[in-house]
């Protein structure tokens, strides 16, 4: 029992990482139909920003986790100015590439760095130990890892309900040509996105630091991992971001916790939550919050 | 009056002159004159220089495949390398027992059913849905290889020397014969592929492309056309791989995975998307490019531009793999092909400016 419990609790902290990069893709997806294949590396510079802000410059942790943010989301401003904004109007396959192409580009800028190669972690900053309960331990970098994820979804909840450009990304999700009419600036929203999409990236990112230590692969990675979470919520909800990023992250752990052991090998954690996002595309493929497209000739 | 060896205006008065494929005798010669240089080209090349256009070659293959289910059918695939590495693994398990000339199309005809069952989802769904599926079906093949005991799990597998007509094919000359079976390979499938759309079923994948509804209500039946593009591409994608296997005399999972996916996308893009001439361009574009920086990276280390804990070449190749999809795709979306066309066109249209 307290075994499950446990991969129960890890699953969930592993999904409020997902549900952070989910999030922030989800918004880029909402408001400009642009799939981000660059959303891992984005959580990598936001991971690494922090860690050589801290170990370089010396900085506080949070200090370092605030500036980071501000950087992210400057580096997801400059991406939609100089990348995308030419490509609007383009074929699917041209964005798609295009994020593709820039994945690599930035993989490349990280290697120019020393941070490319190896493993790396931050500082500990946090007592040693955890809280019990249950038979099921938890480390105080998974408390505040949950914590953190529940303060940025709260912050970004009241961002959208209640601020004006919150609700004028909302128009602008909802209708581009009447949200444009009603003198929403279309482009300054699309722009916008792409800064959220970087602040959540380095939250998730700076919480992927602080649980375990950190690498290029394994961060981008989870950019990879976003793609069954947001399918399993639909592409263009954000609760359904949420929701999809603790459903994969706990199937992910009991997958690993319950399968492995029966297959050689292991690794099923790996592929598990792309086998369920095979079989959600089959049986219901707007996921479970999606707006389902409906065509007429 | 018409020139049969210079197209100086539009002559057409049949359905059958429009369809013709060589419209003066110029361009049949240059297609001569082409295919007696890619047979001569061995006879001028070094060992290393033919290693790299046999590479070209099966490359161009792939993508070859890739620009039937993207360039002309329009769904976009992550899984390519999964399709050359069904085709690969496929003729890593029979080349025990039979011939190259019997594994190669059967490495295809087995990605071809993979491809099929790929193919399955987009019956439903579309666009970026299909995209990701494509993408799933990546990960799951690498997790099949990595895990399957038979597959040797992702390690390197030993593809035999192969003997044909009696004669043993070895060290010295395995690059130059696998340049003739690619050649051979590749102008029958590339013949294909330019008479493709000239048939029924190319059309009916342009058609559907455009727009499947439109397609859906002359008769067409959308989701079979998906799935039979997906076939098709997959069994270019096979006979690469079953290529490739030989080629490299093993098979591993690392050249199967998704980044070598990205680059067949990559070079589907530079190259021109849904072209024949851009399928050839775009390969050797960033093989070419791929090798060059290898050698600029030392260049650089050798300057002594290189510092603590960094790899300039393991830096360079993504840097500039990402600068040139995303340069193309800003200032020259049709891709090399395009360049081509207007080289082509100077020429064809020489003295006159158009």
């Amino acid at each position: 029992m307290s075994y499950l419990l446990q991969l129960l609790v890890s699953g969930l902290v592993v999904g409020s990482i997902y549900a952070l990069a989910a999030l922030g893709f989800v918004l880029i997806y909402k408001s400009s139909r642009v799939i981000n294949f660059a959303h891992g590396q984005f959580i990598a510079v936001g991971a690494f920003l922090v860690y050589a802000l801290v170990v370089y410059l010396g900085a506080n942790v949070g200090l370092a986790l605030a500036a980071a943010l501000a950087l992210t989301a400057g580096l997801g401003f400059l991406v939609e100015k100089l990348f995308l904004r030419p490509l609007v109007g383009q074929p699917i396959i041209s964005v798609i590439m295009v994020t593709i192409g820039l994945a690599s580009l930035i993989d490349g800028l990280v290697h120019l760095t020393p941070l490319g190669g190896g493993n790396f972690s931050l500082p500990r900053f946090l007592p040693e130990g955890g809280i019990a309960f249950l038979g099921v331990s938890v480390s105080y970098p998974q408390v505040l890892a949950v914590v953190l994820t529940l303060v940025f979804l709260l912050a970004f909840g009241w961002f959208f309900q209640r601020s004006t450009l919150g609700a004028a990304m909302r128009a602008v999700a909802d209708d581009q040509m009447a949200a444009m009419s009603l003198g929403v600036s279309v482009e300054h929203v699309f722009a916008l996105a792409w800064a959220a999409a970087g602040i959540t990236a380095a939250a998730a990112g700076f919480i992927v630091g602080t649980i375990s230590g950190i690498n290029l692969q394994g961060l981008v990675a989870i950019g990879l991992k976003v793609f069954p979470v947001v399918i399993l919520g639909g592409l263009d909800s954000i609760p359904g971001a949420v929701v999809g990023g603790v459903i994969i992250g706990v199937l992910e752990n009991l997958a690993t916790g319950y399968l492995d052991p029966l297959i050689p090998g292991g690794g099923t954690g790996e592929v598990f939550p792309f086998l369920v996002l095979l079989l959600v595309l089959w049986f219901k493929p707007h996921g479970l919050f999606g707006t389902e497209e409906i065509e007429r000739v | 009056m018409r020139n049969p060896w210079a197209e100086t205006g539009n002559y057409k008065t049949s359905y059958r002159q429009d369809s013709t494929i060589f419209a003066t005798y110029l361009e049949e010669l240059s297609l001569v004159g082409l295919l007696a240089l890619l047979v001569g080209l061995p006879f001028f090349l070094s060992r290393p220089q033919m290693f790299v256009v046999d590479l070209i070659l099966i490359y161009a293959l792939a993508v070859l495949g890739l620009n039937i289910i993207t360039g002309y059918a329009g769904l976009i695939n992550i899984g390519q390398a999964a399709f050359v590495g069904v085709g690969a693994y496929t003729a890593a398990l029979l080349a025990p027992g039979l011939p190259f000339w019997l594994t190669i199309p059967l490495g295809g005809l087995a990605a071809a059913a993979a491809g099929a069952i790929v193919g399955i989802p987009s019956l439903r769904i579309k666009h970026l849905y299909l995209a990701i599926a494509t993408l799933a079906f990546q990960v799951i093949f690498e997790w099949i290889v990595g895990h399957a005991p038979l597959l040797k799990q992702g390690g390197a597998i030993p593809m035999p020397r192969v003997v044909f007509l009696g004669y043993r094919v070895g060290y010295k000359n395995h690059y130059y014969f696998w340049y003739f079976v690619a050649l051979a390979l590749l102008v029958l499938l590339a013949f294909a592929f330019r008479n493709l759309l000239r048939t029924r079923f190319g059309r009916a994948l342009v058609a559907v492309r455009d727009n499947d509804r439109a397609a859906d209500a002359m008769g067409m039946h959308p989701g079979l056309t998906k799935i039979f593009a997906f076939a098709l591409g997959a069994f270019y994608a096979g006979v690469a791989g079953g290529l490739y296997a030989y080629f490299s005399r093993a098979v591993v999972i690392e050249d199967y995975m998704l980044p070598v996916s990205i680059k067949f996308l990559a070079m589907a893009i530079v190259g021109g998307l849904g072209s024949l001439p851009g399928s050839f361009l775009g390969p050797a574009f960033l093989v070419l490019l791929d090798l060059n920086m290898e050698d600029f990276a030392n260049w650089l280390k050798s300057l002594g531009l290189s510092y603590a804990g960094v790899d300039i070449a393991s830096a360079m190749r993504p840097l500039t793999f990402g600068l040139v999809i995303v340069l193309f795709l800003v200032f020259e979306p049709r891709g090399l092909a395009n360049w081509w066309r207007l080289v082509r066109n100077y020429f064809k249209n020489w003295p006159f400016r158009y």
